[in-house]
């Protein structure tokens, strides 16, 4: 029993280590505390073993018990941003037609919290809105409004809407 | 379905496509290609997301695990033996290989350290001595600068990574009170040669390029 659960225990750490860390770096933005957060994500993931039903279900599990816990440690220092925050600000921080994977990363950064983190979950994690919805205790429809401002946010900022509209003119 | 209900879908998923989706874009040239535009800003937007991965680092979580759930295991063994027969006395020794945590700090060092170095917090000689101190180990003395002194990245907790710069070479030091490590190893890997000793009240591994500076340095702390 024991074996089984150390073995399944490492194929998850394995499988999922990189885009876990890849999913915290985002989220706090600094690597030796990204990697502390996947460092605490798998220690708890093995004392709450008993709570995993479906294997099938352990990818969420775990990105939901990272997010906890990045909440736990850090949310107390920084106040969740509400929906209504005005974009304005990150649309206008483009460059124009040079935007390279730097620059995109700088405009991802620029985006307010809320609608940084579901497109994360959705374009690393691979989540469905409604999965996206309960893993951030919200419906399925805010995060689809969430993820559609966050593509609007980062598409102007990287002068593909400008240079759509342009084309269409 | 009209232009705006999907350029909604679109935006909030792009790799979802119900028939409805379908159906439009087989009669919209605008959304069409507004779809096709999508494609390459999803993998850009992809590529930008995936920031680069410290080397080894499922093996650093794997080695922390078996540090920490051993550890967790024989304090429960000892504590139902004490309960039981009122003996107090076990004997543990970590499992997996015995080069495990040696190679793991050995890759710590050559992957991690420049950036540590780069983000050099300071050292506090006080709580640094304190550190030395609970394992038993003397600071080193003249000639030895401290380079980087704080929590280890690799190990975590009340372990501290200490960077120093002898005469005979740059070392590395991670003090781990409280843990066991396995026994006594010498191990090279890479350029690099490490050295991980259990001491009365936890472990301790040094990491340099050759086996005469671990031993030097090992002179020096005891």
């Amino acid at each position: 029993m024991f074996e089984t659960k150390t073995s399944k225990f490492e194929s998850l750490v394995r499988a999922y280590s990189t885009e876990l860390y890849r999913y915290a770096h985002w989220l706090c933005r600094d690597r030796f505390v990204a990697e502390d957060l996947i460092q605490e994500t798998f220690a708890r993931a093995w004392q709450g073993w008993e709570s995993l039903r479906d294997d099938r279900a352990a990818r969420g599990w775990l990105y939901t018990i990272l997010r906890n816990e990045h909440a736990r440690l850090f949310e107390k220092k920084r106040p969740e941003i509400d929906d209504a925050q005005e974009l304005d600000d990150v649309v206008d921080a483009g460059s124009g037609a040079v935007f390279d994977q730097f620059e995109m990363r700088e405009a991802l950064e620029a985006l307010p919290r809320t609608y940084r983190e579901p497109l994360l979950l959705q374009v690393l994690g691979g989540f469905s809105c409604a999965e996206i919805g309960n893993m951030l205790g919200t419906s399925e429809g805010a995060v689809m409004t969430r993820l559609t401002r966050a593509r609007l946010a980062l598409r102007k900022a990287s002068g593909v809407e400008a240079r759509r509209k342009a084309g269409q003119r | 379905m009209n232009c705006f209900e999907f350029r909604r879908l679109l935006l909030a998923d792009p790799r979802a496509r119900t028939p409805e989706q379908e159906a439009h874009l087989a009669g919209c040239a605008e959304c069409a290609s507004l779809a096709r535009g999508m494609e390459s800003f999803e993998a850009r937007l992809h590529d930008a997301m995936k920031i680069p991965v410290p080397e080894a680092l499922a093996d650093r979580v794997l080695l922390r695990h078996k540090i920490r759930a051993p550890a967790a295991r024989a304090w429960a063994l000892a504590a139902s033996l004490v309960a039981a027969l009122g003996v107090g006395i076990y004997f543990y020794r970590a499992p997996g290989g015995e080069d495990g945590p040696a190679v793991m700090a050995i890759a710590h060092v050559l992957e991690d350290e420049p950036q540590m170095l780069k983000e050099n917090r300071g050292v506090d000689p006080v709580a640094m001595r304190a550190a030395f101190t609970r394992l038993g180990l003397n600071v080193p003395a003249d000639g030895t600068r401290v380079l980087y002194f704080d929590t280890c990245p690799m190990m975590g907790g009340a372990s501290k990574h200490v960077i120093l710069q002898a005469p005979f070479g740059r070392l590395t030091l991670i003090l781990a009170p409280e843990q066991s490590l396995g026994p006594r190893a010498v191990v090279a890997y890479r350029d690099r040669t490490a050295l991980v000793n259990p001491v009365r009240s936890g472990s301790y591994i040094v990491v340099a390029e050759s086996r005469q500076a671990v031993k030097r340095l090992e002179q020096l702390l005891m």
